[in-house]
């Protein structure tokens, strides 16, 4: 990384928070990815990973096919994208406008202990350009990220957003620990899926 | 001496109908919008059934344990979702398929073709073929293997297993079930 004093996920984090409007599913990746963002701005519509590296971004992808009247925003590491980098080629491939991809570039794998990553210096950017994405964007500043942020989400997706930032290694508490099934089905509810209604109770299929 | 065969090798498959439409039209019944596969060569038609089908989205992914977190993505969205991929899938899917799927009881249905199972014999097939349902068990992942019974009714119940247990399911398919 260059030697420039780049801004903390938190600010980005906090940017963030200032410029999502309502409505919009946040899937935020493994460590302080979750941890932080539940500290900052807990709502029903975070679907929060711990652990299950690599997959906030096809998690993301998938749930954007899924929902398409719906604005939808991921948050993976670089780490993570580089342990699924086909997964980019994928978003590529289905193009989901809805779809706006967030990858917090650290140089480290934080969520282990800021361990070196195989190559901490790629153009993200270029590589999300590379695999088909329609706009990619390298940020280095908390206004910076407003201003792409404010663009990226105003136009059609798929976006990426390559956050340049410290890395952070002190592990966050988040206000409650996660508990999966909880947060799968408060993030289900506010989005207004139909639960699936058991056949034991005459429906043996998804209903309202 | 003489040879007797056993009743297992006796098993007659139906010819009247065409099993992998059987199969696909199960899927379609359960309502399921999304596939998303990693290919195999009993898989490139059915495939190309989905792909040319309005009702369903098929994903073409790269690799299957991300093929199994856009289904869970897609689940998660209100979508059901199958993954159609081969067996290998099974063994390079098992970190997302404990750390993602399991975790978080996401209801995926699992279509993979059986490849060295035996009655598919073909060399390089074989190591998977053994090792799939040891690691399935070890997994603690549920799993049928296709029989020589109607193939619509077995992928129905396992569509109906992974919403009633809120867990993915595994059905091994052989060629017959699967390529069209």
């Amino acid at each position: 990384m260059v030697s420039e004093r780049l801004p903390s996920r938190e600010a980005y984090y906090q940017a963030l928070a200032e410029s999502l409007p309502d409505g919009v599913a946040v899937v935020t990746s493994l460590g302080n990815a979750s941890y932080l963002w539940a500290r900052l701005r807990d709502r029903p519509l975070n679907f929060y990973m711990e652990d299950a590296m690599g997959l906030a971004m096809p998690v993301t992808l998938g749930l954007a096919l899924a929902q398409p009247g719906r604005k939808v925003v991921g948050v993976e590491g670089d780490g993570g994208l580089l342990m699924h980098l086909g997964a980019l080629v994928t978003v590529g491939a289905m193009a989901p406008e809805n779809l706006t991809l967030l990858v917090v570039q650290n140089g480290v794998h934080a969520a282990s202990g800021g361990q070196a990553l195989t190559n901490p210096d790629l153009d993200l950017a270029a590589l999300a350009r590379w695999a088909g994405l329609r706009n990619a964007e390298t940020v280095r500043s908390a206004d910076g990220f407003r201003a792409a942020f404010r663009t990226a989400f105003a136009g059609r997706g798929p976006s990426l957003l390559a956050l340049a930032t410290e890395p952070d290694l002190e592990i966050v508490t988040p206000p409650r620990p996660f508990n999966p099934i909880v947060i799968k089905q408060r993030f289900m509810d506010a989005l207004g899926v139909p639960d699936y209604v058991p056949s034991v109770f005459g429906k043996g299929e998804s209903s309202s | 001496m003489t040879l007797v065969a056993s009743p297992r090798y006796l098993q007659t498959v139906s010819v009247e109908a065409h099993r992998p439409r059987e199969t696909l039209a199960a899927l379609k019944k359960a309502g399921f919008r999304v596939a998303v596969c990693v290919p195999d060569s009993w898989l490139g038609g059915i495939l190309k059934q989905i792909d040319e089908d309005p009702a369903m989205t098929l994903v073409r992914a790269t690799h299957e344990e991300e093929a199994l977190a856009i289904a869970c993505g897609a689940r998660l969205g209100g979508a059901r979702a199958v993954l159609l991929v081969q067996n290998v899938g099974l063994l390079t899917m098992g970190a997302g398929m404990v750390s993602l799927a399991m975790r978080y009881q996401f209801p995926i249905l699992i279509v993979a073709s059986y490849r060295g199972s035996p009655r598919d014999p073909v060399f390089y097939h074989i190591p998977k073929g053994r090792a799939t349902e040891p690691v399935l068990q070890g997994l603690g992942l549920r799993y049928a293997v296709a029989t020589a019974e109607p193939i619509g009714p077995q992928v129905s119940r396992a569509a109906a297993f992974v919403e009633e247990s809120s867990a993915p399911f595994v059905l091994l398919l052989g060629r017959e079930d699967i390529q069209w």
